[in-house]
């Protein structure tokens, strides 16, 4: 089909991590698009961190990698460091973190972007976005350029209306100095998406010359490490340190006294900031009992001085900045090249979307990243890529990509935004996964990769090579059944291992269950069993093995949890009408409107009892054929 | 896929025959492990055919009926297993105990709500079923609020907040990895495990043990001889089981008869009135009578509105008046003169006034003056069940050596299980009360 100058079929409108990922799905699925940004020096801006992952995170990139987003493959390829976190505590848990150079990882971003083919990048602000009969027709900017489109992807971060505060000082501006978003505030206001403000911050930056690192504990990258893309194997980014330094009761003294110019704490700032993410006065007035807090020192880019002060996060005025960054360990002399700041953003209630990501009120509108509520890049661009895959699957007339909580952590992410709402910037955290040991980064790809080649975004080639790796990890576990003989070799490896003699042959597997005992133990004695096979993927057979009795105990409330998604809420069910449903139920099913009993039992204030009322209710409904 | 479920269908403490019913796709291998009966072959069961065998529990054996009603021609148009026995509450709750290690008690009006799920019933039914779905969760609450003030929903709690502060640190741990160390919360989890299994032993012994729960409460019936204290007992009962004549001394012995208030089991002990007396076998009688007042929970000191109070009866009081009790003044429609007690009801037991009012007194009495909350854990089997599925959980957890992320599995377990007792059982929780407890983020 020819492109139309001026007519798409879908609008992204902002060109962060969520931006991004939308339009490079819909585009790679054959959609024309046109990807808008207010500048374009800040696509996929790494305006907080410069770091990819950690816990929940990783997972959630390695998901997106699976299912054919770029994420992933942006991180390995710009990293400058990677470690696994949380080794020592479980597979489940094992989150990979990457600190990638910022401004390798915007470029490399923008040239992907600018390489793809049915891609359109502008600079310019979108004003209003255009509807008729409540469907998306079109964008028009603030010069007035009209671009027609069906679908609109809302990925505008925290540039909505955002306003920095630093001390005394407010400026009506984007993060990190970028302009802001003037007027497409009051276009989404109109559309029937009320808006409220959250809260975010970011530390200072400084000059690395200028930082004594000598008494400081240096931390590197692991080498030889699984990257977040399946595609890219192992690898080896150890090229840049981080170094862990803390802040003491000087520190904490000169926040105290100077409390009454935190904006946090005079009352200028009144928006919703994280919990998990808090400023470091924030730290210091909830926690007063700790002598300190810990900080990391994060390098932004091989091309630049400039370092990250992770903990630090504040919006004291400068003079207090400076006099606080200067009582830390190492940093007594150092030049801030950027103060911290507070932001302050507009954000729509996730509430009022489907499982989609698409608005419950225009159709063919939908949102992703942090102007849904959530905070983080990884968030953001898991939303990113399903917004852009529903757009595409919309455009094409089909069903919608929803998650499972049981299938990934996107699902969950999503579930809880359209469910459960929030009421602070919302972060992934792994305790929020209820099937955490399923949900492991060792098996996204199996988890996701197929879905990924349906929809279209995994090509043949990775798709083959997923293919392969399912075959070696099946010969793996066929291998596990292998019968040991209790021989002298076995008896010893056991003795040596602190484990009883069984009294007959035994199968590898059933060793493997033992406390003590892990397939590397099995391997080094009897290394012709498990000759040639990667230790990555023994490691997942491992786990596998290991988590077999908790994976069955998962796997039958995951069933338990399907019979409850796979029922479906009528769309035009009148909680009302419903006899013995609990006031309190009847507003909150009315407002958030769950689309399964699934989705209804989750909702808090929604009790286990009337959920057996509202079932009974519907049942009642299909049997009289209403 | 439903979950297979049992209780008992039959009112509890009454009634010759009981019976537990059991539903869902495992009815029959459950059956199976408790049942045997001499012609009866598993695999060829009969539906809707009542086999006579043993039911073989762990360290009993009692003769039942069994039947077997194969899915969908059953109540709950499930696979559903009955077994039948003889009446009494002991062999019920044995039996069910058994039966409850192998699936989960029915929540209230979870076998009708199938039974309507699966086209069983007519929408006005199910209607009652919501209704009481509702009506059981009101008493549920109201029992529920009624613990509040007593010790078991404290210490449950407590003992659940201690378990959703370990694992808000493990969760902390796990999400924010560079704070710290994972030994310590291995150790800090195993210790608290123990800590909570000595507890919910403790729990689990008081309510075995307490008097109240498995015999009832015991009210005794003191008063001087005719006052009217065997036509009260009749009137409570309403049947004529103590011989009530107008004969001084007729009842001679004590008679106790057991009776449902309200969900307690309250034992009504009749005494033989107290006076002086020549007579042997009355003498015996009264000095039972006098046992009978030492070990009673709560005393009817009953009198008589017919005739002047005697000294004598101001000397019972004297001795009662300290322990929980209420003054009946009976034959309130032939009055001639006024009394004036503390906790006093008028009441005529031979023409039914009042005797509703009284009862209510009794329950109110129990309630407020009679419960240990202290020492009386558990009043139901529900509860008893969802403890005795902790303590096999906490056993379960302590023999493993397990990662962190598999400890917070195993402790959030625990920690939901519980909640079945105090109705937290929210996720959202664990995670507010990590960031109120500890620091963390950038």
């Amino acid at each position: 089909m020819e492109m139309e100058e001026n007519f798409f079929d879908a609008v992204v409108i902002g060109a962060g991590h969520a931006g991004c990922e939308a339009a490079l799905a819909l585009s790679r699925l054959g959609k024309s698009v046109c990807l808008t940004t207010i500048n374009l020096d800040a696509i996929a801006f790494l305006a907080c961190n410069p770091s990819i992952g950690g816990t929940a995170k990783g997972h959630l990139v390695c998901e997106i990698d699976a299912l054919g987003g770029e994420m992933g493959k942006n991180a390995d390829e710009t990293a400058i460091q990677m470690r696994m976190l949380n080794r020592g505590k479980g597979p489940a848990v094992h989150s990979l973190r990457a600190q990638v150079d910022k401004l390798e990882y915007h470029a490399r971003m923008k040239r992907i972007l600018e390489e793809q083919p049915n891609l359109k990048i502008k600079q310019v602000e979108i004003a209003e976005i255009l509807t008729k009969d409540n469907k998306i027709i079109g964008v028009r900017t603030t010069q007035n350029e009209i671009f027609k489109c069906n679908t609109v992807v809302v990925a505008t971060g925290v540039y909505l209306q955002s306003k920095i505060i630093i001390g005394e000082f407010e400026k009506q501006i984007g993060p990190n100095g970028f302009a802001r978003a003037e007027e497409l505030s009051a276009s989404i206001e109109k559309l029937g998406h009320n808006l409220r403000r959250f809260k975010t911050g970011t530390p200072a930056r400084i000059n690395g010359l200028s930082i004594n690192f000598e008494n400081l504990e240096k931390q590197d990258g692991e080498n030889n490490i699984q990257s977040f893309s399946f595609e890219h194997g192992q690898f080896n980014h150890n090229i840049s340190p981080c170094y862990v330094t803390y802040t003491n009761l000087k520190t904490h003294e000169i926040i105290r006294n100077n409390l009454d110019r935190a904006p946090l704490y005079s009352g200028r700032i009144k928006s919703t900031g994280p919990r998990y993410c808090p400023s470091i006065e924030d730290k210091v007035v909830r926690f007063p009992d700790r002598e300190r807090h810990q900080i990391f020192l994060e390098p932004e880019a091989l091309s630049t001085h400039e370092i990250y002060i992770q903990g630090v996060s504040t919006s004291l005025p400068v003079d207090v900045q400076k006099k606080m960054y200067h009582s830390i360990e190492g940093l007594e002399n150092a030049d801030i090249m950027r103060y911290a700041y507070a932001i302050e953003y507009d954000a729509i209630d996730s509430t009022t979307l489907k499982a989609s990501l698409e608005s419950k009120i225009i159709s063919g509108l939908f949102f992703a990243g942090q102007i849904n509520g959530t905070s983080g890049y990884e968030e953001a661009a898991a939303q990113g890529l399903i917004a852009g895959i529903n757009a595409s699957l919309k455009l094409d007339e089909k069903e919608p990509l929803i998650l499972g909580r049981e299938q990934s952590y996107i699902g969950v992410l999503i579930d809880d935004l359209v469910t459960k709402g929030t009421n602070e910037p919302y972060r992934m955290m792994t305790s929020r996964a209820e099937f955490r040991l399923i949900l492991r980064q060792d098996n996204a790809d199996e988890r996701l990769t197929k879905i990924g080649k349906e929809i279209g975004l995994v090509s043949e080639e990775k798709f083959k090579k997923f293919e392969k790796k399912c075959e070696k990890l099946e010969k793996i576990r066929k291998k596990t059944s292998i019968l040991l003989k209790i021989d002298e070799k076995l008896k010893n490896l056991l003795k040596k291992l602190n484990e009883n003699i069984p009294t007959s042959s035994i199968k590898i597997c059933d060793l493997i269950k033992r406390n003590n005992v892990n397939i590397f133990d099995i391997k080094n004695e009897y290394p012709d069993i498990f000759d040639g096979d990667s230790d990555v993927l023994l490691d997942i057979i491992n786990t596998e093995i290991k988590y077999e009795g908790y994976i069955k105990q998962q796997n039958d409330e995951i069933e338990k949890l399907k019979a409850k998604e796979n029922t479906k809420i009528p769309e035009n069910i009148d909680y009302n009408n419903v006899k013995s449903l609990r006031i309190e139920a009847v507003q909150k099913l009315s407002k958030i409107k769950p689309e399964t009993i699934g989705a209804a039992s989750r909702i808090s204030g929604v009790s286990p009892a009337d959920i057996s009322v509202l079932m009974i209710y519907i049942k009642a409904l299909t049997k009289n054929g209403k | 896929m439903n979950e297979t479920i049992c209780a008992l269908a039959t009112p509890v403490g009454t009634g010759g025959i009981s019976i537990i019913r059991i539903s869902g796709e495992k009815s029959l291998e459950i059956a199976k492990q408790f049942f045997s009966c001499k012609n009866l072959d598993f695999e060829n069961i009969k539906p809707r055919y009542l086999y006579y065998g043993n039911f073989n529990g762990k360290d009993f054996l009692d003769q039942v009926l069994c039947v077997y009603f194969k899915a969908p021609f059953s109540f709950t148009g499930e696979d559903v297993v009955e077994f039948q026995f003889h009446g009494g509450e002991y062999l019920a709750s044995k039996i069910l105990k058994e039966v409850l290690t192998k699936c989960r008690l029915s929540e209230p009006g979870e076998f009708t709500k199938r039974a309507f799920l699966n086209g069983k019933i007519s929408l006005d039914e199910a209607q009652a079923v919501s209704d009481l779905i509702f009506a059981e969760s009101d008493a549920e609450i109201k029992s529920a609020n009624l613990l509040q003030k007593g010790f078991l929903n404290k210490k449950i709690k407590e003992t659940q907040e201690q378990i959703l502060n370990l694992l808000a640190e493990i969760e902390a741990n796990l999400d924010y990895p560079d704070d710290f160390s994972e030994n310590v919360l291995i150790d800090k989890s195993k210790k608290l495990a123990k800590d909570i299994k000595e507890k919910i032993e403790e729990i689990l012994n008081n309510s075995a043990n307490s008097k109240q729960i498995k015999n009832g409460i015991n009210v005794a019936i003191v008063g001087k001889t005719n006052v009217g204290k065997s036509s009260l007992l009749n009137a409570i009962l309403g049947e004529n089981r103590a011989i009530v004549t107008d004969i001084e001394g007729t009842t001679r012995d004590v008679i106790s008869e057991r009776v449902l208030i309200d969900g307690y089991k309250v034992n009504f002990i009749d005494t033989a009135g107290i006076r002086e007396s020549d007579d042997y076998v009355e003498k015996i009688g009264i000095k039972k009578s006098l046992e009978e007042i030492e070990n009673a929970d709560i005393i009817l000191f009953v009198l008589d509105l017919s005739r002047e109070i005697e000294k004598s009866e101001l000397e019972v009081y004297e001795k009662i008046k300290n322990k929980p009790h209420i003054v009946v003044a009976n034959k309130c429609d032939n009055k001639k003169n006024n009394l004036n007690f503390q906790k006093m009801i008028e009441i005529s037991a031979k023409n039914d006034i009042n005797i509703e009012n009284l009862k209510k007194e009794i329950i109110k009495t129990i309630i407020y003056e009679k419960i240990d909350y202290s020492k009386i854990m558990l009043t139901n089997e529900r509860q008893i069940s969802i403890l005795n599925n902790c303590l096999s959980l906490i056993c379960e957890f302590l023999n493993k050596n397990l990662s962190l992320d598999l400890i917070a599995f195993e402790i959030k377990k625990i920690w939901k299980e519980l909640g079945k007792i105090t109705g937290d059982t929210e996720d959202e929780k664990i995670i507010d009360t990590i960031f109120s407890k500890f620091c963390l983020g950038k």
